[in-house]
């Protein structure tokens, strides 16, 4: 049994909508506690809302949670409370040992200065003494990769520069508890994977971690345990395959356009027998049908189509037009089907994205999260795709 | 392993217990207040080609302004213990410790609101650092001062080196201000504003630039700057502590000041990231 890192129970963070009442608000609440009066901060005052709403988690040491969830659906505002940075206005956090955070990758950096002066600053921001960085001086240099730019001012830096220095510097810190926001999304391949390594090693070493990431990837190579959140509640919480599949099933907040005049109803799987189904197999015969009302006539529309598997990746995508298909016009209920006739698609889960477009690939209706469906195989063993195929011996 | 608790009102349930606490983490930060103070220096006068002249240039003008208005005869000021050059010089660099340092202070959380906002650490050190950076300035205008009293073959007397140890009350009062103004500016922006103007009216409601000689003036009276900014003045000029009663009284409420506004700015902190 290991030790508990961090406890947070039933924590919740309210904001306030209009600038009006946070100004209002805040000159309130200062002045309340300036008198020693404990603010009611449980209750929500006109114009507020919870952005993080009755969340409690545990981890023990040496374990990564991973955070996911839509923008604005609360991530960044727990990592700030873990940090420190917001109090909760409900509920109680507990941290054991020292946190680092990496909400924004050099926030603390002048653009001014040189890479050399800012590692100083940034390490003593984050809480380093000026020996325990002379000491790492070097090893957060190498670890950064900025080779002779260590002199040159940061604001001459490239972003992918900017953001391993703050990453080098962060690491460097030694926390006990590692909290990462979505940063590392700017450095290019290499430095992901390092990072990921880095992070792979900290976790052996008994470092906890919590990932806020919109890579499902990235997210799947480093932590076991995952919470996956809306509007500020947790609506899954334990293994990382049932909180992907929650986030990829979360409905859309984007609306159609020109609701009700030109529209993807919706979006059926078919097999081969043309029944609608929500799983399918690997090398079986499948298609998609794309239904679509317009009141208005549409003239040579463009039907494009993309189907996205759990890591957020797109597996296939594919239109209309590229396929050579064309469309005089539409009016009225039609429904475009696509046929596959052999899914080379890998066991996993997925989700279908429909577009219509008009004749100069203008969008005019959107459908997000159109269909989801399962892939399984009897005879799929591994690798990136599943060609139809056959062996031979001679 | 020492385990830390986030919960709601955490500062304001502390009490009487917060004072040890406050002294602890300014204590704990004085190396990074050093980091930010240099951070700020560095960036300030990276960019000029004259650097940290500028530091001198701006005082020396304008004491020069006032020297000229003084000879034109549109400023009248009557006889001066020294030659009034070197008398509105100490009294001007006396003064910007104040001004400056209250209008950097009032501005330092605002112009580092990314920082506050994505990374935790003690806030006050902000403030702490602008106050820094102001004694800086402080410190090279000396230099200023030292060639003025070669110029006009001036010898402060021993008494002067109580100068540092006069100047702490208007440094208590300069930081306690600079917590209330820069906390009160995180959530209403027109504090800023404010300040500048008034600090450029109280330059002129206080003798700074003219001997405070009409003694019987209610505004002087009660204006606790009056003795802060005259008594190390005093100390150099003329060797005595002119007012001494005026300025235990002033000492006293700078003192005061500055526990409270630092208190409040402990308790309230939390607040910060989230408005600002």
């Amino acid at each position: 049994m290991r030790d508990i890192a961090i406890r947070v129970n039933n924590v919740g963070k309210k904001f306030s909508r209009s600038l009006k009442y946070v100004m209002s608000y805040g000159v309130r609440d200062i002045s309340k506690n300036i008198f020693g009066i404990n603010a009611a901060t449980h209750l929500l005052r006109k114009d507020e809302f919870w952005a993080v709403d009755d969340v409690s988690f545990e981890l023990k040491k040496g374990e990564a949670l991973g955070i996911i969830g839509q923008n604005g659906s609360g991530k960044t505002t727990i990592l700030k409370m873990l940090d420190g940075i917001f109090m909760p206005d409900k509920g109680k956090i507990m941290i054991e040992g020292k946190a680092g955070a990496l909400i924004q990758i050099g926030a603390g950096f002048h653009p001014m200065l040189t890479g050399r002066e800012n590692i100083y600053v940034n390490g003593a921001v984050l809480g380093m003494t000026k020996k325990e960085i002379d000491r790492k001086f070097d090893s957060i240099v190498e670890f950064a990769d900025i080779g002779d730019f260590l002199d040159t001012p940061v604001k001459y830096y490239s972003s992918g520069m900017f953001v391993r220095l703050g990453f080098s510097v962060a690491i460097h810190c030694e926390p006990d508890i590692l909290l990462v926001d979505e940063v590392l999304a700017v450095g290019d391949v290499n430095f992901r994977k390092k990072c990921a390594k880095k992070m792979r090693e900290l976790l052996k070493s008994d470092v906890t971690i919590v990932f806020v990431t919109h890579d499902l990837g990235v997210l799947r190579h480093i932590c076991e345990k995952a919470i996956c959140l809306r509007s500020g509640k947790i609506v899954h919480h334990g293994d990382i395959d049932g909180a992907i599949n929650e986030y990829m099933t979360l409905p859309a907040e984007t609306a159609h356009g020109q609701q009700g005049l030109k529209e993807i109803k919706k979006v059926s799987v078919l097999d081969g027998e043309n029944n609608e189904v929500k799983t399918l197999s690997t090398g079986e015969k499948c298609s998609l049908e794309i239904s679509i009302e317009t009141k208005e006539e549409v003239m040579s529309p463009v039907i494009g189509l993309a189907i996205y598997d759990n890591t957020g990746t797109m597996a296939i995508g594919t239109n209309t037009r590229k396929s050579g298909f064309k469309i005089e016009k539409i009016k009225g209920s039609c429904a475009v089907k696509v046929e596959f006739p052999y899914l080379n698609l890998i066991p996993g889960n997925y989700k279908v994205i429909t577009q219509l477009y008009d004749d100069s690939m203008g969008t005019i209706d959107r459908l997000e999260d159109a269909a989801f469906f399962q892939v399984y195989s009897k005879n799929y063993s591994t690798g990136y795709i599943f060609p139809e195929h056959s062996w031979s011996i001679r | 392993m020492n385990s830390i608790i986030y919960e709601p009102n955490k500062y304001a349930k502390l009490g009487f217990k917060i004072w040890p606490a406050m002294f602890k983490d300014i204590y704990r930060s004085r190396e990074l207040v050093w980091r930010l103070f240099l951070r700020n220096w560095l960036a300030k006068y990276k960019q000029a080609v004259l650097g940290c002249l500028w530091a001198l240039i701006i005082p020396f003008i304008a004491i020069g302004t006032f020297i000229f208005l003084n000879r034109a005869g549109v400023l009248n000021i009557s006889e001066t213990a020294v030659a009034y050059p070197l008398f509105a010089l100490i009294g001007l660099t006396v003064w910007q410790l104040f001004s400056t340092g209250v209008t950097s202070g009032t501005q330092s959380l605002v112009t580092s609101g990314s920082m506050i906002a994505k990374i935790n650490f003690p806030h006050e050190v902000l403030v702490v650092a602008a106050m820094a950076q102001s004694i800086f300035e402080f410190m090279i205008k000396l230099i200023l001062v030292v060639i003025f009293f070669a110029v006009y073959r001036f010898c402060p007397p021993w008494q002067a080196v109580l100068f540092p140890l006069a100047l702490v009350p208007i440094l208590l009062l300069t930081l306690g201000l600079s917590f209330l103004l820069a906390l009160i500016n995180g959530v209403l922006r027109d504090v800023a504003n404010m300040v500048s103007l008034v600090v450029t009216f109280l330059m002129f409601a206080t003798p700074v630039l003219y001997p405070a000689k009409s003694s019987g003036n209610i505004f002087f009276k009660w204006n606790p700057l009056n003795y802060l900014v005259n008594t190390p003045r005093d100390l150099i000029v003329q060797g005595r502590i002119v007012d001494m009663e005026g300025f235990i009284l002033s000492s006293v409420f700078a003192l005061g000041v500055f526990l409270l506004s630092w208190r409040i700015f402990y308790i309230a902190k939390t607040k910060i990231p989230e408005r600002i």
